[in-house]
């Protein structure tokens, strides 16, 4: 098996539309939550969500909208986006600078791009609605791969003249977990030497509000106090959007290169409840299974693992469960790892929370910085005997640890090493 | 609900609405206010004088910004796809908004052969004023002209070809690999103008090939096409490995047994080649049963054969 590295990141989010001001945000703990524009109705109880800044996405006319001017994107690459697809390509953009790719390094055979959205309520709402006001004529012609799950490969995949693996992952809140696992497989089994994963999301009314049906949602009208993993008071998630990339590549081109390395992306491990469509099991028993797993295939042991960037989310269900399978698997270390949740942060970008975590543990690594768990007032007493981090630790962590759970109980552990 | 009127074009009138003018703006408002003023005109009185500008107007809002200029003093033989830069998907863009600001319906089948602006143009015309649509241009991929030509390689000088009612077009591009080119010349390969008048002539033989003579229903039969004759061929350029000829031959006579063609090659912008005559002997199908009455004839894959009174160099 090959060694598989992290050689590049580009981000689109919440808490900053580029490395610096990412690093910034999570070190210093500032959250990207607004009381939404959109969510400010008498009718709609959700007040709080982590928009993404700089950037005007809310027409259906792609031609409308509003980027920062350091990308330059034509209106024939433009008509097929969705808005989550506009963020994606500029992550990409910085994701390439970032790891000093040049266009033959990205565009051969050997290099893949494995992505994972739920494509575009937004605009799939809308060409709907069109075709049915006025006749299935009319529809864009771009109007399906624009919206569709999938639309971040098929954009990406063809803007950037990938030539090697390429597809999407679908299992909502751990798709580009997913994305990011099989990534790793692709170039461990030596079939590709460098893959691309891109996780992301509109972040808008049509992807986050469907979420309140369910109540999901936080009804916090505070935007500091809206997304509190593991408070007392959790009282749902915040929605956000963007889009995270990661470049990931072989030893050989490692060696090849002499790229700025992140870390070692030293395994992954997967399993799933099996018990619910939307709830989580009460004792964890996939993410525990899943969190086993991914040591056991990288070869390391609970007690090495020093920083976990949990899934939790801010709902109460979902992360009590967290905070159980945590605790059967480190149960027994002698020196518990720092758990954080960054979604305090950035809000809960749903496929896109995969990669973008996983973006956010390289940083950190490299930087040497273990995020906090921001906005705890009052921990969990059900997260007793877990060291939740209130505030940012200056340590470079060797062995980090990123969890994704997803509907129907699927869980993804990922597992980070320092590369040094 | 006013009632529909028809004007001197002949054309029903839809009442046009203080709402149907609110949609016609916001579904153009990316083109120029010029095209805004055509459009309501047009939809107010059914004046087709004002379609030219209108489509003109649309498209030029999918061309991307620096290749607009080549719009502005565009003739009708403007390219859609390899001028314009505008791929098919695009073309649809086009399309419904057409669709959208003239009030008509266009189907798939009917865009498949608009290749030019003058295409575009003229279909749009027709299909306002209820004409019939011209016979569309015949776009021809190599595979097909294998397929129909008595001609093969290496002896073929046809990649793509087009063909329409007034002529055909095509490309050869002269690869270096050409087996006469290492006696022609010695250590300087250059095209004989014997070849270049014989692509013309293979030219003309699609053109039979496809239909484009004679009454509907009567088709040509392959092995009946000869060369008889040629005229006024003059050549102007030396064509070498690397250059891409573009061949055109439109039809001066047409009348069984004789087809007779004009034709010109050129490179780029480059004249490469004239012929002011090219004359092919012909039979249809069911007369090819019977012996054909040509003077000497020659298999029109040999029109090299009777050297005709060119010089190889350019003249």
């Amino acid at each position: 098996m090959r060694k598989v590295y992290i050689t590049g990141l580009g981000f689109i989010t919440s808490i900053g539309n580029d490395l610096l001001t990412v690093a910034e945000s999570l070190r210093d703990l500032r959250h990207g939550m607004v009381q939404y524009p959109p969510f400010q109705k008498a009718d709609v109880p959700v007040k709080v969500a982590a928009p993404i800044r700089d950037f005007q996405t809310d027409s259906t006319d792609q031609e409308d909208w509003l980027f920062p001017a350091r990308y330059s994107i034509r209106r024939e690459t433009l008509r097929g986006m969705a808005p989550h697809g506009i963020y994606s390509y500029c992550a990409m953009q910085q994701a390439v600078e970032d790891a000093k790719l040049t266009e033959a390094e990205w565009s051969n055979p050997q290099t893949g791009l494995y992505a994972a959205s739920a494509g575009s309520p937004f605009l799939l709402g809308h060409h709907l609605e069109k075709m049915r006001k006025q006749g299935v004529m009319r529809c864009p012609p771009l109007g399906i791969v624009a919206s569709i799950s999938g639309t971040v490969n098929f954009n990406l995949v063809s803007q950037f003249k990938i030539k090697g693996a390429s597809t999407g992952f679908s299992s909502a809140c751990a798709s580009s977990a997913h994305a990011l696992g099989f990534a790793y497989d692709e170039i461990a089994l030596g079939r590709q030497k460098r893959m691309f994963v891109i996780g992301a999301e509109d972040g808008n009314v049509e992807s986050i509000l469907p979420f309140a049906g369910m109540r999901a949602l936080s009804l916090q009208a505070d935007p500091g106090l809206a997304s509190r993993p593991f408070d007392e008071a959790r009282d749902g998630f915040v929605g956000t959007g963007g889009a995270a990339v990661l470049v990931l590549e072989s030893e050989e081109e490692v060696a090849r290169r002499q790229p700025k390395v992140y870390c070692e992306v030293a395994g992954w491990g997967q399993a799933s409840d099996g018990h619910n469509v939307a709830i989580s099991h009460p004792e964890g028993s996939g993410l525990r299974v899943a969190m086993e797993n991914a040591l056991k295939y990288s070869d390391l042991a609970a007690e090495q693992v020093d920083y976990v960037n949990a899934h939790a989310t801010s709902t109460p269900i979902g992360d009590l469960s967290e905070a159980r399978a945590l605790k059967a698997v480190f149960r027994n270390s002698p020196t518990r790892p720092a758990i954080s949740s960054t979604k305090a942060l950035t809000g809960h970008g749903l496929s896109l929370a995969g990669a973008m975590e996983a973006g956010f543990c390289a940083l950190a690594m490299k930087e040497g910085f273990m995020p906090g768990s921001a906005h705890i007032t009052r921990l969990d007493p059900a997260c007793d005997g877990l060291n939740i981090i209130r505030a940012t630790l200056p340590h470079r962590p060797q062995v980090v640890l990123s969890n994704s759970s997803g509907f129907g109980g699927a869980n993804v552990a990922l597992v980070f090493k320092s590369a040094s | 609900m006013a009632q529909a009127v028809n004007n001197s074009s002949g054309i029903t009138l839809k009442p046009f609405t203080p709402e149907d003018d609110a949609n016609l703006r916001e579904a153009i408002k990316r083109c120029s206010a010029a095209t805004y003023e055509a459009a309501a005109q047009f939809r107010k009185t059914g004046n087709i004088e004002h379609l030219p500008a209108i489509v003109l107007g649309i498209i030029e809002r999918y061309v991307e910004p620096d290749l607009r200029a080549k719009l502005k003093d565009a003739d009708d033989d403007l390219r859609i796809i390899e001028d314009l830069g505008i791929d098919s998907l695009t073309m649809m863009e086009i399309v419904i908004l057409v669709e959208d600001v003239l009030q008509m319906t266009i189907n798939n089948e009917e865009l498949r052969h608009l290749r030019t602006v003058g295409d575009v143009k003229t279909f749009i015309e027709c299909k306002v004023s209820g004409l019939p649509l011209p016979k569309p241009t015949k776009f021809i991929p190599i595979e097909q002209i294998l397929s129909v030509m008595p001609i093969q390689p290496p002896f073929l000088f046809l990649s793509e070809a087009s063909v329409n009612a007034h002529g055909a077009n095509a490309k050869y591009k002269i690869s270096g690999q050409e087996f006469f080119l290492q006696g022609h010349f010695k250590d300087n390969p250059v095209l004989p103008a014997s070849i270049m008048l014989e692509a013309l002539g293979q030219l003309a033989v699609l053109f039979l090939l496809e239909g484009q003579v004679g009454e509907a229903g009567k088709v040509v039969d392959h092995r009946t096409i000869f060369f008889t004759s040629c005229e006024g061929v003059r050549c102007h350029r030396v064509c070498k490995p690397g250059d891409v000829l573009s061949l055109s031959i439109k039809p001066k006579r047409l009348k069984s047994p004789l087809a007779t063609f004009e034709g010109q090659i050129r490179v780029g912008q480059e004249k490469a080649a004239i012929a002011e005559e090219i004359t092919l002997t012909f039979a249809f199908a069911e007369e090819a049963a019977r012996p054909v009455a040509a003077e000497a004839p020659v298999q029109a894959g040999d029109a090299a054969a009777p050297k005709p009174a060119v010089s190889a160099r350019a003249s």
